[in-house]
């Protein structure tokens, strides 16, 4: 039995299909999310099965989630993120009490029960402050590659102090600094302490170990190692963590098709 | 009616309309089709769903026909008093005297939202030095320039001090735009200290009685100030006997919060729920009538509730809401979400208290005034909360913020940290501009996200 889970975020789409009895990944693609954000959902959807041989009909059930995840007409229901996020956490990491996601333009902290449902959560506010958004805009001004920042970043004795975390504000404060003879490595390394601090004031005074760091800028290097500090605990970086999403809605979805009596988890509203 | 509740847009309102008055529907001078409003400028009424008794028609109408109503009355020589930021304690004096009519000028941060910014009153507001980094009650302040929605009022009458920063200083600027306010102060409340001699507010908190001394005196100078407006004495009678009125209208209010906040099934949507608490501290320019409107309300409520039926579904998660919202379809949203409101408190939970009448008028309105939730720490706030969440049984909460509100920037957190920890219910913070549409998928999320972890902690 396939299943399918479609995360549908605002910068990427991945979608991942599930052999649901061993809840194993078959496969598992990424493409940039598009102006016809319907047709992205369903274009990778289709371009999924085809390179692994399957035919819609081969799928028992679909679920999509993020951003855009209403608009995935293949989807058979939709669970929102936090959920999905907490169930694929739960998967890769059983022993994860918190999560830290950050994406393309959204920021969030799960706490978690023993059985991986969600016990409270909290988001960023509506601007791009503290993700991945904000992590392109300074790649862009800099003129160095998403790819190159943490290496970059590693290089840093003195980090930059940032003192805006709005993305138009702190794009001012760049030039500044560029102006000023600061070195692009102490930027960088700057910007990932200023995003990770942004991201404890979403843990609130109680931050419960161990913690698990998802979403796509967790594949950023040297941003769970900035994330750790801000926060004084270790930090484990998810595997596949741009995958986690479509992840917990593959396994959602699985879930929703046939709860086993053991398996206590949530199905996302069922 | 015997059609069944449910929720309906503003369209198929037109059609419904017509079938209620041809099964003889009667209906006060202010009523009329839903629609006539959306005509007259009013486009985010299209957006919304509505609850379909004809005890919610009547709400919504009069609602939305306070300007007529206001302006009626300045042309009839009425005393017009336009009572600022005190959220329910100067209406309740002005209407004890005879030909004055109250109202809330602070009513018009829904303007922007009902009106799509059609009247433009934001754009006046930054032109005249108010601008986004304020509430956006500061729509207050283009529609005193406009001059479109109330007419010049005889008296503005504004509290000060430990109230909301933003209404103040849009308050202080209309002031100095040649619309003289009479400022009275209202104390920051504390909590007494040892041996003091303190009092019990109607809302639950203690206080030092010299300080309701203080807001009693302030409130004794509001008296003056109406009485001059007026040209008619307030005497403690009929203070005493507005405030009984005052008290039969939160009674009706109670009432309906208790039927529709515990009700197995929900019989009243948010969305309405929202504006009749609001009628508590407004009366919408007509205290007798809202009388009248709540009752209704509540008369149709209580036939849902014996029939077991309601709006939403049965298993509908149960979410207490703190704060207004300047975007009205956010209570839509919530319930599209599969939740439904079961508690309230939005900024003015003293004015559903009832007025204690064991002591004298003056005193009593004191008291209520100062149990003000915005007035003294947010802790005290978050315990009412807290209080009432259990009340209610609410499964969730939404601690929703006004952009630019300073009060929300100081709150905010705390409320969140407090209720979490001493309800342990999952509780999201949300943030709700007056159009909320480019944000809609976000606020959607927030929500859904809630409902789903809420559904889950069942389990």
């Amino acid at each position: 039995m396939i299943c399918v889970g479609i995360d549908a975020g605002s910068r990427a789409v991945k979608a991942l299909a599930l052999d649901a009895p061993g809840l194993e990944t078959i496969g598992a693609m990424v493409t940039d999310q598009g102006v016809q954000q319907q047709e992205t959902g369903d274009r990778i959807f289709a371009r999924l099965l085809a390179a692994h041989g399957l035919a819609p009909g081969d799928v028992a059930r679909t679920v999509a989630t993020g951003y855009a995840r209403n608009l995935v007409s293949a989807a058979d229901t939709t669970v929102t993120e936090i959920t999905c996020h907490a169930c694929g956490v739960h998967h890769r990491l059983a022993e994860a009490r918190t999560v830290v996601e950050i994406g393309g333009q959204d920021s969030k902290l799960l706490r978690l029960q023993a059985d991986g449902s969600v016990r409270d959560f909290a988001m960023n506010d509506r601007c791009a402050a503290g993700t991945g958004r904000f992590l392109e805009m300074v790649a862009d001004k800099l003129e160095v590659p998403l790819a190159d920042l943490g290496a970059l970043a590693s290089r840093s004795a003195a980090p930059a102090a940032i003192s805006s975390m709005c993305a138009v504000f702190a794009e001012t404060e760049i030039i500044g600094l560029l102006a000023s003879g600061t070195e692009p490595k102490d930027i960088i390394a700057g910007v990932f302490g200023a995003i990770a601090a942004r991201a404890t004031t979403l843990a609130g005074p109680r931050l419960e170990p161990p913690v698990a760091f998802t979403g796509g800028v967790a594949m950023v290097a040297g941003m769970d190692k900035a994330l750790a500090e801000a926060i004084g605990h270790d930090v484990a970086v998810v595997p596949d963590p741009q995958f986690t999403g479509a992840l917990g809605a593959a396994l959602l979805a699985a879930r929703q098709c046939h709860p086993a009596p053991e398996d206590r988890g949530p199905t996302g509203g069922m | 009616m015997t059609d069944a509740p449910e929720q309906i847009t503003l369209a198929e309102w037109d059609g419904r309309y017509a079938r209620l008055r041809s099964a003889g529907l009667a209906e006060p001078a202010y009523g009329g089709p839903l629609g006539r409003h959306l005509a007259g400028g009013d486009t985010r009424l299209d957006k919304l769903l509505y609850d379909n008794s004809a005890a919610a028609l009547r709400l919504w109408n009069f609602l939305l026909s306070e300007a007529d109503r206001l302006f009626a009355a300045g042309q009839a020589g009425k005393t017009i008093v336009a009572a600022m930021k005190d959220l329910g304690t100067v209406p309740v004096m002005a209407c004890a005297l005879p030909d004055v009519v109250a109202f809330y000028p602070d009513g018009a941060w829904w303007i922007p939202c009902i009106m799509e910014h059609g009247a433009g009153l934001l754009a006046r507001a930054d032109a005249l030095g108010i601008d986004e980094s304020f509430c956006p009650v500061r729509a207050m302040l283009g529609a005193f320039a406009s001059g479109a929605h109330w007419p010049e009022p005889d008296v503005l009458i504004c509290s000060v001090g430990a109230v909301c920063d933003d209404f103040s200083a849009i308050a202080q600027r209309l002031d100095g735009l040649g619309h003289p306010v009479f400022w009275w102060e209202m104390p920051a409340r504390r909590r007494p200290d040892p041996g003091e001699p303190a009092v019990r507010l109607p809302t639950g908190f203690t206080a030092p009685q010299s300080q309701v001394d203080v807001v009693r005196g302030e409130l004794q100078r509001v008296r003056g100030a109406l009485e001059t407006a007026a040209d008619k004495p307030l005497d403690d009678a009929a203070l005493a006997r507005g405030v009984r009125e005052a008290n039969a209208i939160r009674r009706v209010l109670a009432e309906l919060r208790r039927l529709v906040f515990t009700a197995a099934r929900c019989p009243l949507g948010a969305l309405e729920m929202m504006i009749a608490e609001m009628l508590a501290i407004h009366f919408c320019s007509d205290r007798d009538e809202a009388h009248r409107v709540l009752g209704d309300l509540l008369a149709e409520v209580r036939r849902r509730v014996d029939a077991g039926r309601g709006i939403l579904p049965a298993d509908a998660v149960r979410v207490f809401w703190v704060n207004p919202v300047a975007d009205l379809r956010a209570m839509n949203l919530l319930e599209r979400c599969g939740g439904r409101l079961c508690g309230t408190e939005l900024l003015f939970s003293h004015a559903l208290d009832e007025i204690p009448t064991d002591v004298g008028p003056a005193e009593a309105l004191a008291r209520t005034a100062l149990g003000d939730p915005m007035v003294g720490p947010a802790a005290d706030r978050a315990e009412r909360v807290c209080r009432d969440i259990r009340r209610f049984a609410a499964e969730a909460v939404v601690v929703s913020r006004i952009p630019g509100a300073s009060h929300c920037a100081l709150e905010g957190k705390v409320m969140h940290d407090m209720i979490a920890e001493k309800v342990h219910l999952p509780v999201v913070q949300i943030e709700v501009p007056p159009l909320s549409d480019p944000i809609a998928a976000k606020l959607r999320t927030r929500l859904e996200a809630l409902v789903e972890v809420a559904r889950g902690q069942r389990r």
